[in-house]
């Protein structure tokens, strides 16, 4: 589903990714841990080029992804992103947030997209928000919401980055309970995470990133039991 | 008679001779035509200015960059005096363009200038996290701006640019340079008609102070509006 190959990239003289080469097939949940400015978020980012690559090659679907033809705008549509800082529209009511893409891209009618709104919601337990604004709600609420945007657009693939990092401790556990669901249904997932416990329970694979390359990669048993790499072991003691 | 009543009886009579006499209110009234007319075709090609430069000025290209920068500069660098007779003595000179839409035009042009600071400042405000949610959902550039980042920018700039907009209506106070009877130049024909300056002075300072004050209570319900998705 997605193919990355000798992936690069460099912000002006730093280098933080050093040569991934990484295939994600479908209903693959893969999670991907590693400490900070190892290049994971970066990593996600440049999946769907909101970050520019350096050198490498990303394929979506056996298509290339990151070269002039083509069309990033129809390539996003299939790929869902949830970030760290929810980035709602504050001007847009909950509802709204989650019809405008899929009516402005005429992927839906406006009754099909309320319809697809009020499903999405109800998935997320938030039905009762539908007219209120972002502000009205709390972090976890808001992502939950995020959640249910990306979902409008029936993406293949699901990005989360850091989704829980800037919420509360005790709403971490509502976005994580709708992020399994989602998993459980399987959907295709790659999330970076600081989330250890969630990792193990629901990665098909884990992915652990250090120094811009994939140090080392496996089911969450491989990885977090019985680990091989030095760096690996060195994180997993200090996180564990 | 005391000197209370000698001083509200001379009030009547300059009062009548400058407003009532001759039917010189008349002036004022078609004066104040004058300047709602330009100061509202001035701000609408000022916003429209003020965009394209804005759009300059946070191009990537250079070219647009550099238009923006010197546009910006020249005009702020000049007094609006200076850039309206130029612009009505010498760039429409030979253009058969009613005056009011000549003055209109200059004072356009200049609001345009700081209008395009404003609506710069108020695109950079909006978090780069929306305009990536917008492109993450497969919305294009033009989409993303138009949908997400500029009604969010509106919002915090709608004081800023309410302000331009007053600064502008008095600005327009020298049209009478290009020969336009404005309230201005209504109130000192006044003055010099009836060699009385206190009156027609301060009722041409009333008018527009009223004036404004309409206009101010009137933007400020439009903004309750704008702020109605802040309520928690």
């Amino acid at each position: 589903m997605i193919k990355v190959k000798n992936l690069h990239k460099k912000f002006n003289d730093l280098v933080v990714l050093n040569g991934i080469d990484e295939h994600i097939t479908q209903g693959e949940v893969v999670v991907i841990i590693g400490p900070s400015g190892s290049g994971k978020s970066t990593f996600l980012r440049c999946l769907n080029l909101l970050e520019d690559v350096t050198e490498g090659e990303i394929y979506v679907d056996d298509e290339l992804i990151n070269t002039p033809k083509a069309n990033i705008n129809v390539i996003r549509q299939k790929m869902g992103m949830v970030f760290q800082q929810f980035n709602l529209f504050p001007h847009l009511t909950i509802m709204n947030n989650i019809t405008l893409a899929p009516v402005l891209l005429k992927k839906m009618t406006k009754e099909e997209a309320l319809r697809k709104g009020q499903e999405l919601l109800a998935r997320v337990n938030l039905a009762e928000k539908a007219d209120a604004y972002p502000a009205q709600l709390s972090g976890g609420q808001k992502q939950r919401v995020a959640i249910a945007r990306a979902l409008a657009m029936n993406p293949e693939i699901m990005l989360f980055d850091e989704p829980t990092s800037a919420l509360d401790p005790e709403m971490v556990g509502e976005v994580l309970d709708v992020m399994k669901d989602l998993a459980k249904s399987g959907m295709t997932m790659v999330i970076v995470t600081h989330e250890m416990g969630f990792a193990r329970e629901v990665a098909s694979r884990v992915l652990f990133i250090d120094q811009g390359v994939v140090m080392e990669s496996g089911t969450p048993e491989e990885v977090f039991n019985h680990p091989q790499n030095e760096r690996t072991k060195l994180f997993l003691s200090k996180v564990l | 008679m005391t000197g209370m009543q000698l001083w509200y009886a001379d009030f009547c009579d300059t009062f009548y001779r400058c407003f009532i006499k001759e039917d010189r209110y008349k002036l004022l009234v078609s004066g104040v035509g004058v300047t709602i007319k330009v100061s509202l075709l001035a701000v609408i090609i000022g916003i429209f200015i003020g965009m394209l430069i804005a759009m300059c000025n946070l191009s990537k290209r250079k070219l647009p960059r550099a238009f923006g920068g010197i546009y910006t500069d020249v005009i702020r660098g000049t007094p609006s005096v200076t850039q309206l007779m130029i612009i009505y003595f010498v760039i429409f000179a030979t253009v058969n363009l009613d005056k009011w839409i000549i003055a209109a035009i200059a004072f356009g042009v200049n609001s345009g200038a700081y209008v395009s600071e404003i609506i710069r400042g108020g695109i950079l405000s909006v978090d780069h996290g929306q305009t990536e949610a917008g492109r993450s959902l497969g919305l294009n550039a033009f989409q993303t701006m138009t949908r997400i980042v500029i009604p969010q920018a509106v919002k915090n700039i709608f004081p800023a640019l309410c302000n331009e907009f007053i600064v502008l209506i008095k600005e327009t106070a020298i049209v009478g340079y290009v020969g336009l009877m404005d309230i201005q130049k209504a109130g000192d024909f006044i003055k010099s008609a009836t060699f009385k300056a206190f009156m027609p002075l301060i009722g041409t300072g009333v008018i527009y102070y009223v004036l404004i004050k309409i206009l101010t209570l009137a933007l400020r319900q439009i903004e309750k509006h704008l702020r109605k998705s802040d309520v928690r």
